[in-house]
């Protein structure tokens, strides 16, 4: 098995609140993210901040208010979403990459090509201000696999530090998800992005980081699109004692309560 | 043809159960692919059987057993007065023995039908290994059980039948820690499409029932029966559905008797509120004005606007902008 030591990225502020019906106040996205940061989270991705005037002002509240973690700003590839996440002081410009043809054609109505150049004008931009780069594989799960090797292969020469591998509806299985990740060449550092539409993320994530992946993506209390994503809690649980994530899972549990009635205003959600 | 057990009803509490819901509810377990029902003796004296059914009932006494279903053989005329003929129902002793000891001590010489539970860390070991183990271990009938404790079980129970595993056993809506039935029959159909004939759009009918029954609701996201699974908020995640619903949703949402639903909340978009402005034939003239109301009730209420709630928002916007054109 690779390393034990392994690192989270929590998206409870950007996957998670697009939950339906989740919605947070500026006051409560700083809380979640000052909570989060004393845990031990290694990244915190505060928000898209092409979202508006509310959410770049959450977000560099943010920004000034945890210690430790970095902030990462989520943009789709948009030179105006990027030109916003540098604006609010994001420290990692995540850029989203649709990596299916399903996504590409039916959703961007575009092509391959135009992906690519797209993309390599926002690692340009993103470069200029001398930010760090981290590109997301959307729907990764569902893409021909030569797309993803050149859409890997693009992002470290472009400079990304981190490729997020996005099972963005759910459907991979553990020994699907340690065959593919095991494929991934070892020169850019690997994160895991799994959905819990089969009830299979936190296992998923698990093959994810024990076939190299450095980085695994939560949400508190799993809550995300439709049926979530990897959920912190149930992570550490499974993996106590196999993999090291810097976060006290006692802490994590009181942090979450403490959070509970922030997260879940209508009870009738949480279950 | 692998079996699938389900093991819902032997944990719950018999008291409150009539005969009418317990016979529903083993028909729908059934009909979404189960192959076997386990169920306790305080149950079997509640079951009403079809009225050809046979079993070993009285025979069985206090211990437990399963209750299968034998499909009629198919029709062979379509002749007009021809009726399809119901499955019929039989009860079959429970001879699995409950195993939850290392697989290296498992000893095929003492029990030939064993049922293995535990192994709910399996995940974070060498799975492959432990499941090529159990497979040559000579036991005649093994079937899997795994907890649910580190939420895994239902990764397990996939694993365990796409490595050659026969047997799983789960319950209803994570029941118990058992592996979540739902989820694990999904997965079968997702992986296993050709060999997988069970119907699972009365999954929602029967989390309802099991919502009676067990007198404990199932969280609104659970994954496959959650009642909002399908509902879409963001903007993003809106676009791509209302191009193709094919685009963020892992399966179509009638296949487990659920429908799609566009909502309103704090991540809506313009086009999200194009969509509800024209299902709901109200004006779009002052859409850009209602957004950014939504956007902050939402925020303010930690919720999704009702269509009635729109219809009042869209009104008052409608009225206010008529006072400023005549004022």
């Amino acid at each position: 098995m690779t390393n034990r030591q392994k690192y989270i990225v929590d998206t409870t502020l950007r996957d998670g609140e697009q939950s339906p019906g989740m919605a947070f106040s500026i006051r409560e996205k700083v809380t979640i993210a000052k909570s989060l940061d004393a845990l031990g989270v290694s990244r915190i991705e505060a928000g898209t901040p092409a979202m508006g005037r509310e959410e770049c002002r959450a977000f560099e509240k943010i920004k000034l208010a945890c210690q430790k973690a970095q902030i990462i700003g989520w943009n789709r590839m948009n030179l105006s979403d990027i030109s916003q996440s540098i604006g609010c002081g994001a420290d990692i410009i995540h850029v989203c990459v649709p990596a299916s043809d399903l996504l590409i054609r039916e959703k961007l109505r575009t092509t391959r090509s135009q992906v690519l150049e797209k993309l390599s004008a926002c690692a340009a931009a993103i470069h200029t201000e001398k930010r760090e780069l981290t590109i997301g594989l959307e729907d990764a799960s569902r893409a021909d696999w030569d797309f993803v090797v050149l859409l890997i292969e693009t992002a470290r020469d472009l400079g990304a530090t981190t490729l997020r591998f996005s099972d963005t509806v759910g459907i991979m299985s553990p020994s699907l998800c340690k065959a593919t990740i095991s494929r991934i060449p070892d020169n850019i550092d690997i994160e895991v992005h799994m959905h819990n539409d089969l009830g299979m993320a936190v296992a998923n994530s698990i093959q994810g980081l024990r076939s190299g992946a450095k980085y695994a993506d939560s949400t508190l209390f799993g809550i995300g699109e439709r049926a979530g994503n990897c959920n912190l809690e149930h992570l550490l649980i499974a993996t106590q004692g196999q993999l090291d994530f810097g976060i006290n899972l006692d802490e994590l549990q009181w942090r979450q309560a403490d959070l509970k009635s922030i997260i879940y205003k209508n009870k009738l959600a949480y279950a | 043809m692998v079996t699938i057990i389900d093991r819902t009803l032997t944990t719950f509490n018999t008291a409150g159960i009539t005969a009418r819901d317990l016979n529903h509810f083993c028909n729908l377990l059934f009909t979404c692919g189960v192959t076997k029902i386990e169920l306790t003796p305080e149950l079997v004296d509640l079951l009403s059987f079809p009225v050809t059914a046979t079993g070993l009932k009285q025979w069985l006494g206090g211990r437990r057993f399963f209750l299968t279903q034998i499909l009629p053989e198919p029709l062979t005329s379509d002749s007009p007065g021809m009726k399809e003929s119901k499955p019929l129902w039989r009860l079959e002793p429970n001879e699995l023995v409950e195993k939850n000891i290392p697989v290296s001590k498992l000893n095929s010489r003492y029990h030939q039908k064993i049922r293995i539970i535990g192994l709910e860390d399996l995940m974070t070991r060498d799975y492959p290994a432990v499941f090529t183990a159990l497979l040559n271990s000579g036991i005649d009938t093994l079937d899997l059980c795994p907890g649910n404790q580190q939420h895994c079980a239902t990764a397990i129970a996939l694993e365990w039948l796409l490595a050659g595993g026969q047997s799983i056993s789960c319950g209803f809506a994570n029941h118990h820690n058992f592996p979540p039935l739902e989820e694990v029959l999904m997965g079968l159909k997702l992986s296993q499409p050709d060999l997988f004939t069970g119907d699972l759009s009365v999954l929602s009918e029967l989390r309802d029932l099991y919502e009676k029954l067990a007198g404990q609701p199932v969280g609104k996201m659970k994954a496959i029966i959650g009642t909002d699974i399908f509902k879409v908020e963001s903007g993003i995640h809106v676009d791509g559905v209302l191009k193709n619903p094919h685009t963020y949703e892992p399966f179509n949402p009638q296949t487990v008797g659920n429908q799609r639903e566009i909502v309103l909340g704090k991540h809506s978009g313009r086009q999200s509120l194009l969509y509800k402005l024209d299902e709901l034939e109200l004006s779009e003239s002052t859409a850009h004005i209602i957004l950014k109301h939504i956007k902050s009730r939402c925020t303010q209420l930690g919720r999704n606007l009702s269509d009635r709630e729109l219809r009042t928002l869209a009104s008052e916007v409608q009225n206010d902008k008529q006072t400023e054109i005549y004022c």
